[in-house]
């Protein structure tokens, strides 16, 4: 009985999704004003890069504080390739694959020594790799350098173009969503969470710990190497300080966290809460005070929801159908 | 089956095991005594590849295991379980086996079979009607129960148990020998187990190895070992082992 209650549950989830996914992508094409469809925007980027974090933070355990990186790698691979192959604007945007690639790759090289590391060393070695990344990109000429690089926007009104990158983006955003929750249904998935638990028990049931870690690094590095291409044509100017900044790495962590690590629901919540909570803070409030909050906020959710919103809240509802199911019980006790 | 031929293992200026050999055959249910720090956990470490030899080589059915990383060795059908219980606390019981049985000698892959498989083992280790519920939920003896269907889940040939006796009472105990009994009987699985409870040791064991200090003191029937003088020496002193 159960079961069918599951099932009719599930399907009701993905009719659900499938509409809000239809709504979004509907939304552009009904006039908004500009600065929505790029807030819009924010938002999917957000998601897209806070859920590929998951993958080898919320999932394996691995707390990645330079996934900015590959977002970066993504967006100067994008607009290296455009600029070599003196590609057009549009076939730009699709350098972001291969970008996602490259990312994927830098992934492999950098996890091969780095997942040796655990808790705060690979956190502290991965922020290095950020840094080093981003100097080194400030430092070649032909990146551009401290100048920033230009690709070929597209020649069409801004609202137009800007509704073209959101879809693409809610494309990604999707495919990286759905690409979570298989992982965490399938054997992969399952060998993450064991490496998570005890990485040394994960060993003796015969789990390959290396393999599967580094295959999980590259999953969660190609996600943001897109976003990253994709957002470097929404731009159409990028510099190692927009695509290489501090803030989105940690940014990253915190929506992955304040969501909840545990499932591909949590970095989608976060992700999207968080970006809200700050776009309304700089709008109404001081920058500086903004972030006061912001901080504040985070330690108040880390305290009473160390398991992320998403878990409070459904164990919040689970206790409370447990209540009335005990007061109903007692109830009908007491008349009998 | 399983043979170590001079194993040693030092940390520092400590020799843990010192130029061990033992033999492992097909089917039996093998002891391992010897009072603390005398090299049991280390012996079993090595084999499971968690520790690296100094010295000596160990076998298993004719192949090189020393030197293999654990999840090369477990995958050649070497299960365990820890004397200090690790299971995966944030995973319910039935995904704790699940994941051993995707990723064991079984060849499952489909998360969907796996599940069912690992319902048999939670089933054939008494915690079938705990499935969905986590680790930390269990008492030790429930909790050792874990343990040993995690390491059934990856249908090993030969199963290593640290004291899996250890904590439990004797209700317990009994039931735990009975389970020791139907390991090898029904699953063909070999078994190798550390145990300071002599009661389970008697009665489960075809064959003992006693070792003092890393050296291996006495090797044969349990009543034998139990009466032999060094053993009683390692135990409980000189004074004792005159008789």
């Amino acid at each position: 009985m159960a079961h069918g209650n599951d099932r009719s549950g599930f399907y009701r989830v993905k009719l659900i999704l499938v509409g809000i996914i239809f709504v979004l992508g509907v939304y552009p094409w009904l006039a908004p004003p500009v600065y929505f469809i790029s807030f819009a925007f924010n938002v999917l980027t957000y998601i897209t890069l806070a859920t590929s974090w998951n993958i080898i933070g919320g999932y394996t355990g691995y707390l990645s504080f330079g996934h900015v990186a590959f977002f970066g790698i993504g967006a100067y691979a994008t607009a290296v390739l455009g600029a070599r192959l003196d590609l057009g604007p549009a076939l730009v945007i699709l350098a972001s694959l291969p970008a996602g690639v490259v990312s994927a790759l830098v992934a492999v090289v950098i996890g091969y020594p780095c997942l040796r590391l655990r808790g705060p060393y690979f956190a502290v070695i991965t922020l290095c790799f950020a840094f080093v990344t981003e100097l080194t990109v400030r430092n070649l000429d032909f990146l551009g350098g401290a100048d920033g690089l230009w690709i070929k926007g597209l020649a069409m009104p801004i609202e137009t173009s800007r509704s073209i990158f959101f879809e693409l983006m809610l494309v990604l955003t999707v495919v990286c969503l759905s690409s979570a929750h298989w992982i965490e249904t399938s054997r992969f998935g399952a060998g993450l969470r064991a490496i998570r638990e005890d990485e040394e028990v994960a060993q003796t049931m015969a789990i390959n710990t290396p393999k599967l870690k580094i295959m999980a690094f590259a999953v969660s590095a190609f996600f943001p190497g897109v976003a990253g291409g994709i957002y470097a044509c929404y731009l159409t100017y990028i510099h190692p300080d927009i695509v290489f900044d501090v803030n989105i790495s940690i940014l990253i962590v915190l929506m992955a966290l304040f969501g909840g690590g545990a499932s591909w629901v949590g970095p989608l919540v976060g992700a999207t809460l968080l970006t809200f909570v700050n776009e309304g803070l700089s709008t109404f409030v001081k920058a500086e005070f903004a972030r006061i909050i912001y901080g504040c906020l985070f330690i108040i959710v880390i305290i009473f929801m160390p398991n992320g919103i998403v878990e409070f809240l459904k164990n919040l509802i689970v206790k409370r159908r447990l209540r009335t199911k005990f007061v109903k019980n007692k109830s009908s006790q007491l008349l009998s | 089956m399983l043979k170590g031929i001079g194993v040693e293992k030092r940390f520092g200026g400590l020799t843990a095991v010192t130029s061990l050999d033992f033999e492992i055959f097909d089917g039996e249910i093998v002891g391992m005594i010897g009072p603390n720090g005398s090299g049991k956990t280390t012996l079993f470490n090595l084999i499971s590849g968690l520790f690296k030899l100094d010295k000596g080589a160990i076998d298993f059915q004719g192949f090189r295991i020393s030197g293999l990383p654990p999840y090369k060795v477990a995958k050649l059908g070497i299960g365990r379980t820890f004397q200090i219980v690790r299971p995966l606390m944030e995973l319910s019981l039935l995904e704790n086996v699940t994941t051993a049985v995707l990723y064991g000698s079984s060849g499952l892959h489909e998360v969907d079979v796996a599940r069912d498989m690992a319902m048999n083992i939670l089933k054939f280790t008494g915690l079938d009607s705990k499935f969905r519920n986590f680790p930390g939920e269990l008492g030790i003896e429930g909790r050792k129960r874990l343990e040993i269907a995690r390491a059934l889940g990856s249908k090993p040939k030969i199963l290593l148990l640290d004291e899996v006796f250890a904590g439990m009472n004797s209700k317990e105990i009994e039931g735990a020998i009975e389970l020791t009994f139907r390991i090898r009987d029904e699953y063909r699985i070999t078994v190798f187990m550390i145990e300071h409870v002599m009661k389970a040791i008697m009665t489960a064991c075809d064959r003992v190895i006693a070792l003092r200090h890393g050296v291996k003191i006495a090797d044969g029937p349990p009543e034998q070992v139990a009466n032999d003088p060094e053993v009683i020496r390692a135990y409980l002193g000189e004074s004792y082992a005159k008789n």
